[in-house]
């Protein structure tokens, strides 16, 4: 990026500054003349100076230009205007006086609003470039770039510099105009008072710029504080375990406690000095009417200025200041807003930033094979340490090829394996593969056609789909939009701010690249992959926990009631009727909390869920209308009384209270005041209280709580109660809630629940089991197997992956690998997390599906580096490599032989 | 039958007969009442110990794996514990219990059981007088057959 700001906003938007500048130069005469015409209305009009020479009508709308003595003088006259009286004048004047004010304002909305979409289309730029420039961080200065002051920087530091774009070139030359119009106007009537005001002007504008240096270096000081802030946040959230773990909470809030104490006392200083300032430019700008009345008074005393000059020079200067003001006002933002620059591009500084990876360019580069014999000549790589690693190594081998890289405990095996996936740059010697070299090759070729999968998986937000094809979106093939006018303008819009045209909305991924058809045929590549390395059972739980969007999966959603009506039927006939208590709406479910029982149906909105149902208006007057609260408040307080009792004693926090417990360890003192005050005799339940009340027994299930609470008729005054809360949501509109209907798909629902349509019984020894069982089966006789598991693929992975078990992590990061069917495909570290059966049998499995592809898998010991073609050795700096089968895997040949030939293994 | 009825049949199981009413209350009301079909294991010789059931209703085998097949040694009926030795060694299942007709337990986790332990003192000099009073008779009986 530009050194300067003001170079940088230049480049970009020369155009648009000169044409604001322009209409805004335009708009002044329009300006001056709405000036003029209060005074011309009152002299001319109403005090009728214009028909004094006993005129009855005077001319309107008269357009004549008084030629200046240098151009001969005379007067051009180009429209004599219609003759009006008076009262014609006075409304004529006056709905010009009204007309300038709406051109006035109409150039004043048309300019504001060009500034502001200039400013807005700058900062886009300009965050973009940034955002870039992250892109382009290298390996080295990524190590100590943090990422929250990098988030902080690209949203909130530029935000004022995107503020102050619209007025950069804008401001200062009206305002500057302005001021020296006025003072060239005090200059015209006396040069002396001009000077005057020259001269105060200029100590203005020499003090207070050094004054404001010091606030410049305050300033520098507070951004630099309160992004480290912002970076120390990010970084006590992303460690907070390690917070918990050393109980590191006091050190923390004292950490930030003086930070925060450190960025006020900066704001102080900015403070104090601002207004210091602030106070002498006022003062100073007042001095000069103090001259004027002194110095010009005297002189006009003395007889030597006349008093209609000084008085016209006075008023002038009434005009002088307020530009001025504004004038330093925007030069102290023009150099804070510079101040910030700086500090972005120094975090920025070309020397942490790679090279510029051209995108279109490299698009150009043809998508060919990455084949060849693999030729490594006199590699040499050095630790951290500076220690050599590998020195002077050469090998050649024919790819496709297996090779297994045994480490035996050195990193060398792991650094090797960086390298050939380019993760690592800096290294001595030469690698090619077929005729090209390894670091010539275009990173979108070998983006393509490597895959690495190191030992932390690195997994984005978003489903597991999302993360599965991460690898695949190399460009969008082809538009989605169906707007094409909408299109239209983002891609103007974009064009206008440097941003790129193509937008996530589109198709991304190549489906005939992959050898397959569509969108489900790479869900069923996708399935296919991650059940091949044993997260197949994964799937399809998160598929069964999911959600069914009727839209995407109709097959499913087709089927749906008739699955559920088999797996009833299936329950039925094996005697497995009482395993599952279905949703009927004229019976209580005693597996059902009283909430789902009330509701018959799955809150959607969050004032329909847990507790805030109590508070929801609509369902107490429902419930109010079924005579049920009170019965409901008296079960609150049985069940404060009862969680009083036994919870008595377990310190606050025991994870027990969090398992069994309706109330919180929190509120159990609050609850047993309310109990105290009625053992006294107190009946009166406030509001709050009684709400608070209600909600417990809303979470209570009979079958599982076992209190006692319910009794037939109160059931039956639930099940009945449903049809109230039903209307009364109904008729409020309200949305919150889908309700359960036996011949339809409940959308809030999990499939599972969608299934079994029913809640399974807690009081059946081994019920969820089996019950999950009879579901497989049925899933399985359906053919829904896969539909099931397309659902499961869009579970959410949480932040970093979070939701994820860390096997299931590696799974991901491995299939996203796999799936963008590598030419070379390098495991490094990456199936750690898996024990030693797993691990071998996703070996077995990778070595399987190859076909026409090398892998490179670094290994800790040689226990499965049978299954290889080449096993690789390092140590001390050399590497061995033997091979044992050539990759068509033709007859295995004695390794000692082979280690001749293939081992280049020179130290 | 209720959470009250629950905590009564615990109080007939000698381990827990001298505890606090509101702890057995807890204990009640953090474990799971289940039902088991006649025939239905609670849990197979061998298989990690879980939990601990008491017998509120019906009753259970208790079956040996031995060379030639499974016996019966013992039949378990109203309020007896069963599975407790295998959540406090944390030893796998040293016999298959099994349901001899639709029967009724409480299924006390283990994780729970041993937290209330730690938590409750009173609790664990209960559990810990059982188990040497166990120990005591045991040592009577084998210096009765050594003596006889």
């Amino acid at each position: 990026m530009e050194k300067s700001l003001f170079r940088y906003i230049w480049t970009h938007s020369k155009r648009e500054q000169l044409f604001i500048c322009f209409v805004v130069l335009l708009s002044q005469p329009f300006y001056f003349i709405s000036l003029d015409l209060p005074r011309r209305i009152v002299n001319e009009a109403i005090q009728g100076e214009a028909f004094k020479d006993g005129n009855v009508t005077a001319p309107f709308l008269q357009l004549h230009f008084d030629l200046p003595q240098w151009l001969g003088g005379g007067s051009l006259r180009l429209f004599d205007g219609f003759e009006v009286g008076r009262v014609g004048l006075l409304l004529g004047l006056s709905c010009l006086f009204l007309f300038f004010v709406v051109v006035n304002n109409g150039f004043k909305y048309w300019i504001n609003l060009a500034k502001g979409i200039l400013g807005e289309r700058m900062l886009r730029r300009m965050r973009f470039d940034l955002f870039a420039m992250v892109l382009r961080f290298t390996p080295e200065a990524l190590r100590t770039v943090k990422s929250s002051e990098t988030a902080t920087i690209i949203k909130d530091e530029v935000e004022p510099i995107g503020g102050f774009i619209g007025d950069a070139f804008i401001t200062p030359v009206l305002l500057g105009m302005q001021a020296l119009t006025a003072l060239f106007f005090i200059m015209v009537q006396n040069v002396w008072l001009g000077l005057m005001a020259l001269a105060v002007i200029a100590v203005q504008f020499t003090i207070i710029p050094r004054l404001r240096r010091e606030l410049l270096r305050l300033g520098k000081q507070r951004q630099l504080a309160s992004r480290e802030l912002a970076g120390r946040i990010g970084e006590v959230l992303d460690g907070i375990e390690v917070v918990h773990v050393h109980n590191a909470y006091a050190w923390e809030r004292a950490e930030i406690g003086s930070r925060l104490f450190a960025l006020f006392s900066i704001r102080l200083k900015i403070y104090n000095r601002k207004f210091a300032v602030k106070f002498l430019n006022n003062f100073l700008s007042q001095v000069t009417p103090f001259l004027f009345y002194a110095v010009g008074g005297y002189f006009a005393l003395r007889g030597t200025l006349d008093i209609g000059q000084l008085v016209a020079v006075i008023s002038a200067y009434r005009e002088l200041p307020p530009p001025l003001k504004e004038l330093i006002d925007w030069d102290q933002q023009r150099l804070d807003v510079q101040v910030k620059y700086d500090q972005v591009t120094q975090h920025f500084a070309e020397e942490r930033l790679g090279p510029m990876i051209d995108a279109d360019a490299e698009a150009e580069a043809e998508d060919q094979p990455l084949a060849g014999p693999l030729v490594v000549e006199e590699l040499s790589l050095s630790g951290p340490h500076g220690d050599m690693i590998i020195e002077n190594a050469s090998f050649s081998l024919a790819l496709p090829t297996t090779v297994a890289m045994m480490s035996n405990g050195s990193p060398a095996a792991s650094m090797l394996a960086r390298v050939l996936a380019r993760r690592i740059t800096g290294f001595a010697g030469r690698i090619s593969i077929g005729d090209r070299d390894l670091t010539q090759i275009p990173m979108s070729l070998s983006g393509r056609r490597v895959a690495y999968a190191g030992v932390d998986p690195i997994i984005f937000p978003g489903s597991i789909r999302d993360n599965l094809v991460y690898g695949l979106r190399f460009k969008p093939t082809n538009r989605t939009e169906a707007d094409r006018r909408e299109v239209a303008r983002r891609v103007a819009e974009a064009a206008r701010s440097g941003n790129p045209f193509e937008s996530i909305s589109d198709c991304w991924i190549d489906y005939a690249r992959l050898g397959l058809k569509d969108e489900l045929d790479l869900d069923r590549a996708l399935v296919r992959l991650l059940e091949r390395i044993g997260m197949g059972e994964s799937i399809y739980l998160f598929g069964l926990a999911g959600r069914i969007d009727p839209e995407r999966h109709v097959a499913l959603a087709e089927r749906l009631v008739e699955a559920r009506n088999r797996l009833r039927e299936t329950f039925r006939s094996n005697g497995m009727a009482d395993l599952v208590e279905p949703f009927d709406v004229d019976r209580y479910n005693d597996q059902a909390s009283i909430a789902e029982n009330l509701l018959f149906g799955v809150p959607v909105s969050g004032e329909f869920m847990g507790r805030n149902l109590a508070d929801s208006p609509q369902f107490r007057s429902a419930i109010d209308r079924a005579g049920l609260t009170d019965g409901l408040i008296k079960m609150g307080l049985q069940i404060a009384e009862t969680m009083t009792e036994i919870f008595q004693g377990l310190p606050p926090g025991h994870s027990l209270f969090a398992q069994f417990s309706f109330i919180g360890a929190e509120e159990l003192p609050d609850f047993q005041a309310i109990l105290r005050r009625r053992a006294r005799g107190g009946h009166d339940l406030r509001r709050e209280e009684r709400t608070r009340l209600l909600a417990l027994p809303l979470a209570y299930i009979e079958a599982r709580h076992r209190l006692g609470l319910l009794d037939d008729s109160l059931k039956r005054q639930i099940v009945e109660a449903r049809s109230f809360v039903r209307g009364t949501l109904e008729k409020a509109g309200a949305t919150g809630v889908e309700f359960y209907d036996p011949d339809r798909i409940c959308m809030a629902a999990p499939l599972r629940d969608n299934l079994l349509f029913g809640r399974v019984n807690y009081q059946v020894a081994d019920a969820r089991h089996r019950v999950a069982e009879a579901i497989a089966a049925v899933i399985r006789e359906l053919d829904l197997l896969e539909d099931v598991e397309r659902i499961g693929l869009d579970h959410e992975v949480g932040a970093a992956g979070r939701l994820l078990s860390p096997q299931e992590r590696a799974s991901v990061n491995l299939v996203r690998c796999l799936v963008k069917r590598p030419d070379i495909l390098i495991i490094d570290g990456a199936l750690a997390p898996f024990d030693e059966e797993r691990a071998g049998k996703i070996l077995h499995a990778l070595l399987g599906d190859l076909e026409q592809q090398s892998l490179f898998m670094v290994l800790s010991n040689d226990r499965q580096a049978g299954a290889f073609d080449v096993q690789m050795r390092f140590n001390g700096g050399r590497i061995v490599a033997d091979q044992i089968a050539d990759s068509q895997g033709r007859a295995q040949r004695a390794a000692a032989e082979n280690a001749q030939n293939i081992a280049g293994e020179v130290a | 039958m209720t959470l009250e009825t629950e905590v009564q049949s615990l109080r007939q199981v000698p381990m827990f007969r001298d505890i606090d009413p509101a702890r057995l209350k807890l204990l009640a009301f953090t474990s799971e009442r289940v039902q088991f079909a006649a025939g239905q294991r609670f849990f197979a010789q061998g298989d990690p110990s879980d939990a601990a059931y008491v017998l509120l209703d019906g009753r259970a085998s208790v079956l040996l794996n031995t060379p030639k097949g499974e016996i019966q040694v013992a039949e378990l009926s109203g309020n007896a514990l069963l599975g407790e030795m295998g959540i406090l060694s944390d030893t796998p299942r040293s016999a298959t219990i099994v349901a001899s007709e639709p029967t009724t337990a409480l299924r006390i986790d283990k994780r729970v059981f041993l937290e209330l332990l730690a938590q409750f003192p009173q609790m664990s000099l209960a559990v810990m007088r059982e188990l040497a009073q166990r120990l005591e008779r045991t040592n009577a009986q084998l210096v009765a057959q050594s003596s006889s």
